[in-house]
């Protein structure tokens, strides 16, 4: 990770408060969108792909904020979630609080053992292969097509319940994903400023230094694997059951690059700025792509700008607009 | 001993970079390695420290043959190190870098729970660690953000922090400034009269170790020509030929 990246991804004081603000913003702002989307139902359904896709960026900030690995097949994990929790919806019981937890419990142990190979791998190396997982999971839905559906992706997924009630409303599906998603943000910020969430950053800073302080970063590297691969799991199975369906397209590696794109945008390692990343995403995406269809061309300059410009995505950037009305503030009231 | 090596040795394809080198460190000891570039020295550290494995030889380190351990095994059983390079977490602030290594000693780096009282003991371990090295008024700071010596002293705090039996620093005078150099000689001095820890330095400041040393182990081409006090080790034949610059004339 380049220094810009890294240091991007350092909480100071300033943007301690900074992320304070904004994630009562955010909160707030977000918890409010049902009650002025009433008339216009399709607003709230992108609002849950918006948060829906926040959850699979914090994911990964987790890995890549905390401890520095750069994964390029992050979509393994949500793709994974998605197919695994959308079978066991149709195969076993439409209960979400039965068939979501048995899909983090399988990507525990999949992730454990597949990242157990991973992170012994360092720098590009690590990037590679999680392309080439990406690839490989992608490459397994129409290999096993008579179980996922191959081509025509997984169809007629059950209306998911909770607590034996169908969810149906749109409103209460956004309201499930986004009190997942606020969960989520609070046990990053908790772990982040956690003993294990110090250590991660140890890894990050300096890896073979954390080495001869005694952290095993090995195991710690995993431990940040797993917790990532996990939330992204959740992400795709929340989709599978929001959606009705999953396609293989959840597992390409034009969506890791997406996610990617989510983190890198919002800012690395800030936690809050991923969200900002895949929701202002999300959206212009919708809009821009049914304007043009070169949105891509337009999305990837805009990328390359905010790269160059504001190194630390749009959150560092905000960040530092926020820092200097402080100062300003401060200097005319003395 | 508190460690010895024996017949250590490491090969670099057909190159000798430390050939059967038998080392004893006494414990409360300074003990300073020198020799041209070249000679074998950060290897050897490397080997001592668990970042290479040696091809064959063995290290015994406070009883224990710890031959092949893990640098954060070795941590664990007190043997830190400093490197070459400054080698500290630079986006970090100074007190959480020696915060860090508290943690990882007391076993706690995993938990995602930590009560305030806790925290706040680890946080005042490491003001007395930064205390002693002289950064206590700097804690705040990024360590990115601080002067080459203050970080070569914050890379010593962090070893510190792990209270350690011996630590062996890899030329913690290099490419310091005349003033510097002599806070970092008397802040060894006076780590080893204070903590009573086993210190090993590679430098080559020859006066420097001249001065600071208890015993001095002097290598060149992997192998170990001269291992004595200062003034045997100033007089020696062998080692004046190794140095044909002229650096033991001081």
């Amino acid at each position: 990770m380049s220094d810009s990246l890294a240091a991007s991804a350092t909480l100071s004081r300033d943007m301690v408060r900074t992320t304070t603000y904004a994630l009562v913003v955010v909160a707030a702002l977000g918890a409010s969108v049902p009650l002025w989307t009433g008339s216009m139902p399709f607003l709230l359904i992108l609002a849950s792909q918006a948060v829906i896709a926040a959850i699979v960026a914090l994911s990964l900030d987790l890995l890549m904020g905390s401890t520095g690995l750069l994964s390029f097949g992050h979509a393994a994990w949500y793709g994974f979630g998605a197919y695994l929790t959308g079978l066991a919806a149709k195969l076993l019981t439409p209960e979400m609080l039965i068939v979501l937890p048995l899909t983090l419990v399988a990507t525990i142990v999949l992730a454990t053992i597949i990242g157990f190979v991973l992170v012994r791998q360092i720098g590009k190396t690590f990037a590679i292969l999680t392309l080439a997982l990406g690839q490989i999971m992608f490459a397994l839905v129409f290999v096993m097509s008579g179980v996922t559906g191959g081509e025509d992706g997984l169809q007629g997924i059950p209306v998911p319940k909770a607590f034996g009630i169908p969810v149906v409303r749109p409103d209460v599906w956004y309201w499930i994903l986004y009190g997942v998603l606020l969960a989520a943000i609070l046990a990053s910020f908790h772990i982040r400023r956690s003993p294990l969430g110090k250590a991660w950053l140890a890894i990050r800073e300096n890896t073979e230094r954390a080495r001869f302080i005694g952290l095993d970063t090995g195991s710690l590297k995993l431990l940040s694997y797993v917790v990532s691969a996990t939330l992204a799991a959740l992400a795709g199975g929340l989709f599978a059951l929001f959606n009705g369906a999953a396609s293989s397209d959840l597992l390409n590696w034009f969506e890791s690059g997406k996610v990617l794109m989510y983190v890198v945008l919002g800012g690395v390692g800030t936690i809050i700025g991923p969200v900002i990343g895949a929701a202002v995403f999300t959206i212009t995406e919708h809009y821009v792509s049914s304007i043009t269809n070169s949105w891509l061309i337009y999305f990837g300059g805009f990328f390359v700008l905010i790269v160059i410009v504001a190194p630390g995505g749009l959150f560092g950037a905000l960040s530092s607009l926020w820092s200097r009305f402080g100062a300003s503030r401060r200097g005319a009231a003395s | 001993m508190i460690l010895e090596t024996s017949n250590i040795t490491k090969h670099f394809g057909g190159l000798k970079a430390v050939s059967g080198v038998n080392l004893k460190i006494a414990p409360g000891a300074i003990h300073s390695i020198i020799g041209p570039n070249g000679a074998g020295k950060t290897t050897l550290f490397n080997l001592i420290t668990g970042a290479i494995p040696p091809a064959a030889g063995h290290v015994v380190f406070d009883g224990n043959d710890v031959t092949g351990w893990s640098p954060e095994r070795l941590a664990k059983v007190g043997l830190a190190r400093t490197f070459q390079r400054t080698s500290i977490f630079k986006n970090l602030s100074v007190v959480e870098n020696v915060a860090l290594a508290i943690r990882s000693r007391e076993g706690v780096s995993r938990s995602i729970w930590q009560s305030t009282a806790s925290e706040q003991a680890i946080v005042s371990e490491a003001m007395d660690v930064l205390g002693k090295v002289g950064l206590r008024g700097r804690d705040k700071d990024k360590a990115g953000a601080l002067a080459h010596g203050y970080q070569r002293a914050l890379d010593i705090a962090i070893g510190l922090a792990l209270k350690p039996k011996l630590i062996l620093m890899d030329e913690p005078l290099a490419g310091m400034s005349r003033g510097d150099r002599e806070t970092i000689a008397a802040l060894i001095t006076e780590l080893r009269a204070s903590l009573g820890v086993t210190i090993v330095v590679v430098e080559h400041d020859v006066a420097m170790v001249m001065r600071l040393s208890d015993r001095i182990t002097v290598m060149q081409h992997g192998e170990v020509i001269a291992d004595a006090p200062p003034a045997e080790i100033r007089d020696n034949e062998a080692v004046r030929k190794a140095y044909l610059h002229g650096s033991f004339a001081a």
